[in-house]
């Protein structure tokens, strides 16, 4: 083939003998070249002036021929960082949230040039009305306020509402009360979680729809979508929604995620694992103490479907289904035991006169 | 602190083709490289590991990737910034230096599949525009008579 030929003649893919190379998972070689663990600063001594940067950018923000206004990267407060973030925004007013794809080494060849920056920056729409509501609810939850007298020394976050938001949106997370031409908003709890909580199930359906995996347990995790494999249906309803749960809450203050939480009934993850343990315990025990019986398979089955039901969040973690399982098969273990203990009592008993024989009337 | 991207429609439409390769690997610098001599020379393709699967070495190390496209609705741009900011606090600017529309994307030593950060990442503009969906308000107003409905049940 000559394809190994190739491979040992091939010249250094970068003439300049100071760039380091690092490869990704196997480090076993011995031939690997040796990088400074601080790669950080490491990528700042770099020689080139101009660092390059990838973007992944949406069609509907780019410029059209005529167009000669510019995008702009702005610091806008995240609730979900809890500290400001860069989004990308168009100057009729709409904004794109800023993400960066970042893989442990990764980098890119850009032409004839080298980029150690192997981030994708990729933008990804957003609903203002995540970032506005941080604002109502610190500002406007006891009274209504014009949008234009909220933060105003916060240059950022008084353009986000009176530039950026859609006053019309507000509708769905606030009271609003007109006075003329002026409009004043007064947060409302009760709307604003049935906004998220329709926002959680329009999330949800899309990851369902693209066969998301979102179980909990870490075995199941490790497996990843093939092209293969056919939608298991082991992943239910429950997960998809606190799965989505987290996802909006990305979006939101940690206490509002809280309170979406339970408005939406969702068992914590933690909570989840524990029952789901409690099965498998339960399951084991059940394996066990039927060993060599010929009920063991269907009783395992009885029991999985049991933790299904649990960890669908169905029944109640001191629901009756597994007892009826475990219940009956614990009686006889116990006797088992018990007639061990006693046959050694009796081997031990042995060729003694029994206790009643003295009292016996002579 | 804002950043410009300092290209408007006619500098955008005349932005060249860029040839990019994202790589399996963490190069410490930037700058200047033969990258068509020294590496798209070696680029062959191995129909044996699948269809449109490439392989290539990178010191040695064995490349498999293959040609993908920007992912449905974006274009790949590269940006760069020529001057260094003065401070954190002033403003900056990045320049276009490129467009593409493909890549090739390369994985260490193993081909391309669904199991790829790359590709699982790619799932986040469509749950990203599922959540950033408006909602009526009839719906909302159905949602909070619905959940009232619920709080009267449960206690």
């Amino acid at each position: 083939m000559g394809k190994k030929e190739t491979r040992a003649s091939k010249p250094k893919a970068d003439p300049d003998a100071e760039v380091s190379v690092k490869m990704g998972k196997k480090e076993t070689r011995a031939s690997k070249p040796k990088v400074d663990p601080d790669a950080e600063g490491a990528a700042k001594m770099s020689k080139a002036s101009a660092l390059k940067k990838v973007f992944f950018m949406s069609q509907e923000l780019l410029p059209k021929d005529a167009d000669d206004g510019h995008l702009r990267l702005e610091l806008f407060f995240h609730p979900g960082h809890g500290k400001e973030a860069l989004f990308i925004t168009h100057p009729d007013g709409r904004m794109m949230e800023l993400v960066a794809f970042a893989e442990p080494r990764r980098s890119w060849f850009v032409d004839s040039e080298v980029c150690s920056n192997g981030r994708i920056y990729m933008t990804a729409p957003v609903d203002p009305t995540f970032l506005a509501l941080h604002h109502l609810r610190k500002h406007c939850a006891q009274r209504a306020m014009s949008l234009d007298n909220i933060a105003v020394e916060e240059a950022s976050t008084s353009r986000l509402l009176n530039e950026i938001l859609d006053p019309g949106n507000l509708k769905c997370v606030t009271d609003v009360k007109s006075s003329g031409e002026q409009k004043f908003y007064k947060y409302n709890q009760e709307r604003t979680l049935a906004w998220l909580a329709l926002k959680t199930r329009q999330v949800a359906k899309i990851l369902k729809e693209k066969q998301v995996h979102c179980g909990h347990s870490a075995q199941s995790q490790n497996f990843v979508r093939s092209e293969k494999l056919v939608a298991e249906n082991v992943s239910n309803e429950m997960d998809y929604t606190r799965m989505a749960c987290d996802f909006v809450g990305r979006y939101l203050d940690a206490d509002l995620h809280g309170l979406l939480t339970s408005y939406l009934h969702i068992p914590s993850e933690i909570q989840a694992i524990v029952e789901e343990k409690a099965a498998a315990q339960k399951r084991k025990s059940v394996a066990g103490k039927n060993e060599g019986s010929d009920s063991k398979k269907i009783k395992l089955n009885d029991s999985d479907a049991a933790a299904k039901l649990k960890s669908s969040g169905l029944v109640d973690s001191d629901g009756d289904p597994n007892a009826s399982i475990t219940s009956p098969t614990a009686a006889p273990l116990k006797e088992r035991t018990l007639t061990a203990k006693e046959k050694a009592l009796a081997k031990g008993a042995k060729g003694t006169k029994s206790i009643a024989s003295f009292f016996k009337a002579k | 602190m804002s950043i410009t991207l300092d290209f408007n429609g006619k500098n955008f439409a005349q932005g060249k083709n860029s040839d990019v390769h994202y790589l399996p690997a963490k190069i410490d610098g930037d700058g200047e490289a033969n990258v068509e001599n020294c590496f798209n020379n070696y680029t062959r393709e191995a129909t044996e590991f699948g269809p449109g699967i490439l392989t290539n070495a990178l010191r040695g190390y064995p490349l498999m990737g293959e040609k993908l496209k920007v992912p449905e609705g974006y274009r790949g741009l590269v940006l760069q910034e020529t001057e260094k900011p003065i401070s954190d606090t002033s403003d900056r600017k990045l320049r276009l230096t490129g467009v593409f529309q493909d890549f090739t994307y390369w994985n260490y030593d193993k081909v391309p599949s669904n199991g790829d950060p790359y590709r699982q990442a790619l799932l986040l503009p469509d749950v990203a525009q599922a959540l950033s969906q408006p909602i009526s308000e009839e719906d909302l107003e159905a949602e909070i008579a619905r959940n009232k409905e619920n709080a009267k049940e449960s206690p």
